[in-house]
This record gives C-alpha cells, sequence and structure tokens, in this order.
C-alpha cells in the first residue's frame, strides 16, 4: 500500500523587474518562511505525499529545483533576477512534467503556483495551451500572485482557468508573505479535494488572508 | 438491507449466496459519507450488493445522506429484479426482458434518488433557503448531496451489475482470475461522476453475464477508498483474490472476522472512507492448495503485512 503523491510546482518569475524593491529578496524569504506550513499543511493529510519543485523564468525557463522533493526533506536555495519575463517557457517547463509519465496516474491533482510582477515577454499563451494538453494540467489546482501594480492580472487570470478565481494581489512584503503561505497551504488541501466531473466548479478557494498592516504599498 | 452504521448486519449466509461486508471511516474523518447495502431475495437464490461514495467535500455537505439514498433507492429498484431474474433462470428466451429492465434500471433509481434530494432540500435548504448559484429554472443543485454508486444482482444463473462513478467491482472466477468489468482504466486525481448531475443515468455503466459454462464467480464491490490505498491496481487485484481464497477456504466468517481491520489498514493510506462488501457461491470452488496448508501464500492477510507489494 502506498499514499498518493500530489505535486506542488513554483513558477517564479525572476526577472529584472523583480530586482526592484527587494521583491526578488522577500519572495526567497516568503517561500523559506512558509515551508514549516506547508510541512504541518502535508503532515495533516495522512494519505497524501506532497513533493515539491520550482521552476525560474526570466531570459527562458530552467528547474530551479528539478527533483520532486518530499516536503519534510525541501530546503529553499535562493533564486535571482537574470532578464526578460518568459512565462510561456516556464508553462512549457510544467507541461512537460505534467505528462503520464513522468507523472503517475495514481496521484492527486498537482499544485501549479505562479508568482509575477509583470508582462510576459513571450508567447505564454502557446504554453499555457501545452500545459491544458497534459491530462494533469486540466486537473490542476492553480493558484497565482500579482507582485505590485504592473503585473498583468488578465493574463494571471486565464492561466487560473476559473471565472470564479482571482489571482492574489501583494503591494507590500507582508502581502507577499502572507499570499505565499496561503498558496503553500490551502491549495495542498484542495488538491486532496473530491471532485464532480462536469459539475458547477465547487466553492474556490477563499482568499488568502490579507494582512491589515499599517505599511504603505510599495510595490 | 443494511447502512453504512452497521456493516455486521451485512453478514449472512443464505442458501445460495454467502454475503460478506464491512466499512470503515476516513482517518482523521469525523464521519463516513459512505453507504452500503446488502440483500438476499427468493430464500437466498438472490443477492443484491449496493455501495455508494458521497463525494465529501465542503461543497458536498450532505452527500452522507446522498450515498445513503443511492443504496437504498438501488436496493429498492433492484429486488424486484432480482426476483424476476431468480423466476427467469436459465432460460435464455426470458433473457432479452431481463436484460430491458436492467437498462431502464438506472433511470428508475436515479429518478427516485433525485425525488429524495428533492424533497429533503424543498425542506431544509440546504443554502438557508436561497437561491443556489449555478440553480437552473428554480430547480436547487444537488451537489450538497453528491455520491456515486455501484450496484449488483447475483443469481445462480446470471450477474448484472451497473455503476456511475468510482470504485470498483472485480470478478473472482472460480480458478481465482479476477476480472474488472467495468473498470475504465486508471482514474486521475479524484474526479468522478456522480447522481447529482443532469441525467445521471446516461453515465452509468452495466455488465451483464450469464454462467453458461461454470459457476458464479465471487462478486466484490468496493468504494474507491479501498483501490486508491494500493501502491498500483494489480496490488488491489491480489487484495480480492486473496479475500476470495481466505473465504473459500477458512469460510465467509472468519473473513468477515478481519474484514473491517484489513479495510482500516487501507483506510490509512488512502484516507477515505473504505466499503466492501461481497457475495460468494456457497457451491464454492475448490480449495486453493494454501487455504488447505496453511500457508495462505498471496492471502489478504500476508498482502497486507507485505505493505508495498500489495
Amino acid at each position: 500500500m502506498a499514499n498518493r503523491p500530489v505535486h506542488f510546482i513554483w513558477m517564479l518569475d525572476c526577472s529584472g523587474s523583480m530586482g526592484v524593491n527587494g521583491k526578488i529578496g522577500e519572495l526567497n524569504f516568503a517561500i523559506r518562511e512558509a515551508i514549516p506550513e506547508m510541512q504541518q499543511a502535508a503532515e495533516s493529510n495522512p494519505a497524501a505525499s506532497l513533493l515539491v519543485r520550482a521552476i525560474s523564468f526570466a531570459s527562458g525557463a530552467s528547474w530551479h529545483v528539478s527533483e520532486p522533493t518530499p516536503v519534510d526533506r525541501f530546503a529553499w536555495e535562493d533564486v535571482h533576477t537574470y532578464g526578460g519575463t518568459d512565462m510561456g517557457a516556464a508553462f512549457k517547463l510544467a507541461a512537460g512534467a505534467l505528462q503520464t509519465p513522468p507523472m503517475p496516474q495514481r496521484a492527486l491533482p498537482p499544485v501549479l503556483a505562479l508568482a509575477s510582477d509583470g508582462q510576459p515577454t513571450d508567447d505564454w499563451r502557446a504554453g499555457l495551451r501545452e500545459i491544458d494538453a497534459t491530462p494533469w494540467g486540466k486537473r490542476a489546482v492553480r493558484v497565482a500572485v500579482a507582485i505590485g501594480d504592473d503585473a498583468d492580472k488578465s493574463m494571471l487570470k486565464e492561466f487560473l482557468a476559473n471565472p470564479e478565481l482571482e489571482p492574489l494581489q501583494a503591494k507590500n512584503p507582508r502581502q507577499l508573505a502572507a499570499a505565499i503561505r496561503w498558496m503553500s497551504t490551502a491549495v495542498v488541501k484542495d488538491a486532496s479535494t473530491p471532485k464532480v466531473e462536469d459539475a458547477r466548479p465547487a466553492s474556490p478557494l477563499g482568499p488568502a488572508p490579507l494582512t491589515k498592516d499599517d505599511e504603505d504599498d510599495i510595490w | 438491507m443494511s447502512g453504512p452504521s452497521t456493516p455486521a448486519r451485512t453478514r449472512a449466509t443464505t442458501g445460495g449466496f454467502a454475503i460478506l461486508g464491512a466499512t470503515v471511516k476516513g482517518v482523521g474523518k469525523k464521519y463516513s459519507q459512505d453507504s452500503c447495502g446488502t440483500l438476499s431475495v427468493a430464500q437466498g437464490r438472490a443477492a443484491v450488493l449496493t455501495v455508494a461514495d458521497g463525494h465529501g467535500s465542503a461543497a458536498h455537505f450532505r452527500s452522507d445522506l446522498g450515498s445513503w439514498w443511492a443504496v437504498e433507492e438501488f436496493t429498492a429498484c433492484a429486488e424486484g429484479f432480482a426476483r424476476e431474474a431468480v423466476r427467469v433462470g436459465d432460460d435464455a428466451k426470458g433473457w432479452t426482458g431481463l436484460r430491458a429492465e436492467a437498462r431502464r434500471l438506472p433511470q428508475q433509481v436515479a429518478h427516485r434518488w433525485r425525488e429524495r434530494a428533492l424533497l429533503h432540500d424543498w425542506n431544509s435548504p440546504a443554502h438557508g433557503g436561497l437561491r443556489l448559484p449555478g440553480a437552473v429554472g428554480g430547480a436547487p443543485d444537488l451537489a450538497v448531496y453528491g455520491s456515486t454508486l455501484i450496484g449488483a444482482v447475483l443469481t445462480e444463473h446470471m450477474l448484472f451489475c451497473w455503476q456511475l462513478g468510482d470504485g470498483d467491482i472485480v470478478l473472482v472466477d472460480a480458478d481465482g482470475t479476477p476480472r474488472t468489468p467495468l473498470s475504465t482504466g486508471p482514474d486521475m486525481g479524484d474526479e468522478t461522476d456522480s447522481l447529482c448531475e443532469p441525467e445521471p443515468w446516461r453515465k452509468m455503466r452495466s455488465h451483464w453475464e450469464p454462467f453458461t459454462t461454470g459457476p458464479p464467480p465471487a462478486v466484490l464491490i468496493s468504494t474507491d477508498g479501498l483501490s486508491k490505498s494500493f501502491a498500483d491496481h494489480q496490488g488491489f487485484l491480489d487484495f480480492a483474490t486473496g479475500v476470495t481464497e481466505r473465504a473459500a477456504g477458512q469460510g465467509v466468517p472468519a473473513v468477515q472476522a478481519q474484514l473491517a481491520d484489513w479495510l482500516e489498514r487501507a483506510a490509512k493510506y488512502s484516507g477515505d472512507d473504505t466499503t466492501f462488501v461481497g457475495a460468494l457461491a456457497a457451491t464454492a470452488p475448490a480449495e486453493p492448495k494454501s487455504a488447505v496448508d496453511g500457508s495462505a501464500d498471496g492471502s489478504a492477510e500476508q498482502e497486507a503485512e507485505k505493505g508495498t507489494a500489495w
């Protein structure tokens, strides 16, 4: 007997603009801080094995963490900025991982978690089509956070592929940390929620608990 | 008929079939949304088996009721059908009519289930009396009651079975070969067809087979919590074969006594409610050597001890 895996894939914008006002540093910090809570969320669902990977994209895209790593052994190495916003390339990498194989058929829906602060600079729709063409891509739980006001929210909404969902919005480090924490935990639970084929979408994931603070929006 | 909270009541040895069953709650869940029922018909010459799996998530918060009604309504419809199947017996001239009746049964069950869900929602609106989002023409959305359904009618001459949504029906032939006549291949994720969908009978798969060359197979029905606890499909089939061999070798009561423990173990891996019912012909196949000498190679218990080898 064996638990079923939940594959969690971060897709992180490492474009040059993420270097402005310390966004990339805050993103690294938020992910690192979310790992313990992610581990707790995974522990609360003993029937699932949470496996984490990460893609970084800027000028092109590459696997930042290529091996599906059990969350209890997952450690975060910082990502760094390096150019444009080739989100389509990241989608294509993710689509390759969502094929069966390498993705097993006996699994829970994977999670695609996207964080971006700008406009894609490549053909992102082609990449998104590749994700949608995979059996697991159609079934994936998708979440996205728009970092700052310059992020392409309509594009992120299209990535979510659910009219009832909106991308999260982070305009300062605390909001980004809250969004990342929520993406790391709530969606893991949602990924193991039964779905009814062809039915009206179930209640979408609730909004991330944004912090009420006196911090100004800086992004 | 028995329900999910009283699996022991499913145990009965009839003239023609021995019946076993058990259900366990998923790990960490407050209550189970699975239901099951067994019924002996025509002085034991036919058995009616059914399991239903309420979807269980927040969007389906009344699915324990939905699965209960699925079992009750299937059993009510199948009881008369089973009597007719016994009456027809091996007279092939009556099989055409019987099969026509079998094709109508899913729609009957779905209508009756829907009537009960509508009545319940009318008296106790799921969303506080507000019109639900997605409701069409004022009709309530019955997703809160969503459930799968698997049912079977077994006589000494034939088997009919129906399936809507996930779960498994395994037939184990006299030589120990397992078959899954209604399998659609591996499920991806936890999507499933459901009684709460419009016209669900159109998605109900069905299977019929007469027993012209040998005794009836063992018929084993389970919710998806069982098969999803195994590392692969073959492990699940091995479990079904092991249960059947052990029941043939040591008797159904011995298997029944351990069945809940086996399901508990499975539920730890799938995390889901796990329900299993089965019927075996009283004229059991010859005992396998393993059952006689006690080595029980490949038995369900030993399979359980093998962990991922299941």
